[in-house]
C-alpha cells in the first residue's frame, strides 16, 4: 500500500538517499534497519512530506500520495514531538484537528485514543509534567487518534523497559490485525526479528536486504546449528566433514552444514562425545546478517 | 481543510496558550498597574496645592509688610504666604526655632532656622522693597498713584512665538506613554514568535505539525494569534488606562485622545505585522531557546534603536531624527504618533510612510515564510539566513 519508489535525496554532499524502494503492505508490520545515518529518518521524512526527494516517488493505495492522505498517517518522530505545557488531551485534540477531523469527532477520538492508552486520568495535565513512559503513550496517542491507514514510527523502542515494549509490540500488533500498515526502525535486532513479517536492512542510502523476515535470514547463508553439549567440551565439532565451526560461544558452538550436509550426522558425532544439553538448527540471526551485510 | 480554517485552528491554539501561560499573566498584570499608577496617582497625590510658607513680621513697618506679603505672593500660583504679627525679634526668633514660623521678618532683617529659600527669600524681598520704597516716596512727597507709578511699572507684555496650551502638554504626555506601551508590545509579543518558533523545533512538534500542514499556513497562524493576544492587550490597557484617568480627573483628557490612542493602536498593526515576520526568522534560524539570544539581537537592537528615535523625536517633532525616523519601516510605528499628535508633519510623509511600512511588511512576510520553511526541519544547532533559504528549495514536499 505504501509505496517508496527509487528515491533519492543528497544534503549538499552528503548522499541520504540513493536510489531506495521499499513497499509496506496494509495489514503488515515492517522492520526498517540500519546504522545511525542510513538514511532511515529521511526516508520516513520523506514518506511524510517534511522533506522532497531529487528523484523517485512516493505512492499510496498505487498512486502518488497527497497532503489529504499524509494528513491522516500517524507518525511518532524520534523525540517527542509534543508541546511541553500544553495538556495531553489538549494537543491530541488539536493534532486530530490539523489532520481534518472535526471538532467533536477529534475530541471523542482523542478521548478514546488516551482511555486505550491508558492515560486517559492524566489527560487534564501539561505533558512535560508526565513521566517519560507516559510521555511516550501521549506520543503514540497523537499518531493513532485519526485511525491511521499508515504509521511510520522512528525509533519507538529507545528507551523503553521490557514491559514497555511489550506493551508498544501489543499495540502494534492491534493496528495491524486492524489492517494498518506499520513501518519502524529500530536498533534492536532482535524485536525487529521478533515483531516484524517483512524486514528492510539499508546502508548509505540503499537497500542491502528486503523481504519476509524468515527468507531474509536465509537469503546470505546456510542454516546454523548451534549446539552444547553438558560437559562443555567443544573440540569434538573440530574435526567434521560436513560441517565447519563458525563461532564459540563459552560452551556453545555454532557449524554451517556444507551443502548436502547433514544435521543428524553433527547429532551422532556430539552424542559421541558426551550427553548434548542443547542442539538447534536456525537460520542465522538478524543480528549476525546485519553485521555481515552492512560490513561487506 | 480550506486554508482559512487551518490558520484559524493554529491561531487559536496559540492564543489559548498564550493566555493560559503564566508570563503573560504577570506581565499583563505588571502593565496594568504600571498604567493605572500613571493614571491615578497624579489625581490622588496631587501637588499638594500650593506650598504655604508661615511667616511673621514684627516692628515698625510690620503692618505694611503683613497687606504686602501675601499680594506679592499672589502672583505666583504655587506659592502662598501666611502672615501673623509677632510681638517682638524675641517672640520671632522662638517661633522660628520651634518651627512654627518658616521665617520672622522685621527691623531690617530676617530670622530663618538655617537659610532663607530662594522662593521665599524673593517674596520677602520684594515686598520689604516695595513697602520701603513706598515709604520713601512718601518721604520725598510722592504718594498714591504716582508713587504707584514708579514702583509697578507696565509689565512686559509675554508674545509667545509657539503658545503651549495646557492641553498641548497633555496631549504629548499621552502620545509619550503610548510610545512606551506600543514599544513594550512590540518587543514583547515579537519575542514570543520567536521563542514560540523555536519551542517547536526543540520539542520537535515542528516535525508532526510540517507532515499535517504546510509551513506558510503554520507560521501566518502563530503570527496572527500572538498578534491577536497583543493587540487585545494593548487596547485593554489602554481603554483601562483612559477611563481611569477620565474618572479619577488626574488627567485632563484632551480631545484629541480618541484619535491619539486609535493610532496608537493602528501602529501596532502595522508595527506587529513588520518585527514578528522577522522575530520569526530569527526563532528559525535557531534550534534551542538557548541560540535565541544570539539570533535576536540584530533586532532587538533595531527596536531599542528605534525606541530612542521616538524618544528624541518626542523633544523635536519636527526635527532631522524625526524626519528620517519616519521613513525607516523599524522607526516609523512609534515615531509616527508622535509627530502626528505634534503636528509636526505633512500629510504626504504619512502616506509614504505607511506604503514604506506596507511594502517592508510584505518583504517580510516572504522572507519568514521561506526561512521558516527552510530553517523548520533543522534542528541541531544555529543556521545562517542563507543556508536557510538554500534548505527551502529541498523542503517541503509540494503535494
Amino acid at each position: 500500500m505504501l509505496e517508496l519508489v527509487t528515491l533519492s535525496k543528497r544534503y549538499g554532499d552528503v548522499v541520504a538517499l540513493d536510489g531506495l524502494s521499499m513497499t509496506v503492505g496494509a495489514g503488515r508490520i515492517h522492520g526498517f534497519v540500519g546504522r545511525n545515518g542510513a538514511g532511515k529518518t529521511t526516508a520516513m521524512r520523506v514518506t511524510l512530506g517534511l522533506a522532497r526527494a531529487d528523484a523517485g516517488e512516493v505512492r499510496w493505495k498505487g498512486r502518488p500520495v497527497m497532503a489529504a492522505d499524509r494528513r491522516r498517517f500517524g507518525y511518532m518522530p524520534e523525540e517527542r514531538g509534543l508541546y511541553p505545557r500544553m495538556t495531553a488531551l489538549h494537543q491530541i485534540v488539536y493534532f486530530a484537528r490539523l489532520s481534518g477531523m472535526g471538532a467533536g469527532e477529534a475530541r471523542s477520538a482523542a478521548m478514546a485514543v488516551l482511555e486505550s492508552m491508558g492515560i486517559a486520568e492524566r489527560s487534564g495535565e501539561p505533558v512535560e509534567r508526565l513521566s517519560l513512559g507516559n510521555q511516550q503513550r501521549c506520543q503514540l496517542a497523537a499518531a493513532l487518534v485519526t485511525s491511521p491507514e499508515l504509521l511510520v514510527l522512528d525509533e519507538p523502542f529507545s528507551g523503553l523497559d521490557p514491559v514497555g515494549v511489550d506493551n508498544l509490540a501489543g499495540v502494534l500488533q492491534a493496528q495491524v490485525d486492524g489492517g494498518t500498515a506499520v513501518v519502524f526502525s529500530s536498533h534492536q535486532l532482535e524485536l525487529v526479528e521478533r515483531l516484524s513479517d517483512e524486514v528492510t536492512i539499508i546502508d548509505q542510502g540503499r537497500v542491502v536486504a528486503s523481504g519476509p523476515v524468515g527468507e531474509v535470514r536465509r537469503s546470505r547463508g546456510a542454516d546454523q546449528l548451534k549446539v552444547a553439549l553438558e560437559d562443555g567440551g567443544t573440540a569434538w565439532a573440530d574435526e567434521l566433514p560436513d560441517a565447519t565451526v563458525v563461532a564459540r560461544f563459552g560452551d556453545e558452538v555454532v557449524l554451517e552444514l556444507s551443502p548436502g550436509g547433514d544435521d543428524q550426522a553433527v547429532l551422532d558425532a556430539a552424542r559421541r562425545a558426551g550427553r548434548v544439553r542443547s542442539f538447534r538448527r536456525e537460520a542465522p540471526s538478524l543480528t549476525e546478517l546485519f553485521r555481515e551485510v552492512v560490513a561487506s | 481543510m480550506s486554508r482559512s480554517d487551518l490558520i484559524r485552528l493554529v491561531a487559536g491554539r496559540e492564543i489559548g496558550e498564550r493566555i493560559r501561560s503564566k508570563a503573560f499573566r504577570i506581565s499583563a498584570g505588571v502593565s496594568l498597574a504600571f498604567i493605572l499608577a500613571v493614571a491615578i496617582l497624579p489625581g490622588v497625590i496631587g501637588d499638594g496645592g500650593p506650598t504655604t510658607y508661615d511667616v511673621g513680621v514684627f516692628g515698625a513697618g510690620s503692618d505694611a509688610l503683613a497687606e504686602r506679603l501675601p499680594q506679592v505672593a499672589a502672583f505666583d500660583d504655587d506659592v502662598a504666604v501666611d502672615v501673623r504679627r509677632v510681638a517682638s525679634e524675641e517672640e520671632g526668633r522662638r517661633l522660628v526655632a520651634s518651627g512654627d514660623l518658616d521665617a520672622a521678618v522685621g527691623d531690617g532683617g530676617v530670622v530663618v532656622e538655617r537659610e532663607l529659600s530662594d522662593r521665599l527669600g524673593f517674596i520677602v524681598r520684594e515686598a520689604n522693597r516695595q513697602v520701603a520704597g513706598e515709604a520713601a516716596l512718601a518721604g520725598a512727597g510722592v504718594r498714591g498713584d504716582a508713587a504707584a507709578r514708579i514702583l509697578a511699572p507696565e509689565p512686559l507684555a509675554v508674545r509667545p512665538l509657539d503658545p503651549e496650551s495646557e492641553e498641548e502638554t497633555t496631549k504629548e504626555g499621552l502620545v509619550f506613554f503610548g510610545t512606551l506601551l506600543l514599544y513594550g508590545q512590540l518587543l514583547g509579543f515579537g519575542y514570543w514568535v520567536a521563542s514560540g518558533v523555536v519551542e517547536e523545533k526543540a520539542s520537535r512538534v515542528v516535525e508532526v505539525l510540517l507532515a499535517k500542514a504546510p509551513p506558510n499556513q503554520l507560521l501566518a497562524g502563530k503570527v496572527i494569534g500572538i498578534g491577536a493576544v497583543g493587540l487585545a492587550q494593548l487596547v485593554g490597557l489602554v481603554v483601562i488606562g483612559l477611563l481611569a484617568a477620565a474618572a479619577t480627573g488626574s488627567v485632563d483628557l484632551p480631545a484629541e485622545t480618541v484619535p491619539v490612542a486609535a493610532q496608537v493602536v493602528a501602529w501596532f498593526v502595522l508595527g506587529f505585522a513588520f518585527y514578528s515576520c522577522l522575530f520569526a526568522v530569527a526563532g528559525a534560524i535557531a534550534s534551542r531557546a538557548e541560540e535565541l539570544q544570539s539570533t535576536t539581537t540584530p533586532l532587538t537592537f533595531l527596536t531599542v534603536g528605534s525606541f530612542f528615535a521616538a524618544i528624541t523625536t518626542g523633544g523635536d517633532p519636527g526635527g532631522p531624527v524625526g524626519q528620517v525616523a519616519t521613513f525607516v519601516p523599524f522607526s516609523a510605528p512609534m515615531v509616527l504618533p508622535i509627530r502626528v499628535a505634534a503636528g509636526e508633519i505633512e500629510p504626504w510623509e504619512v502616506v509614504v510612510s505607511v506604503a514604506i511600512v506596507v511594502l517592508s511588511i510584505v518583504a517580510a512576510m516572504r522572507l519568514a515564510g521561506r526561512v521558516y520553511a527552510g530553517g523548520a526541519m533543522h534542528l541541531r544547532g544555529q543556521m545562517k539566513v542563507r543556508q536557510a533559504l538554500r534548505a527551502e528549495e529541498t523542503s517541503q514536499a509540494r503535494a
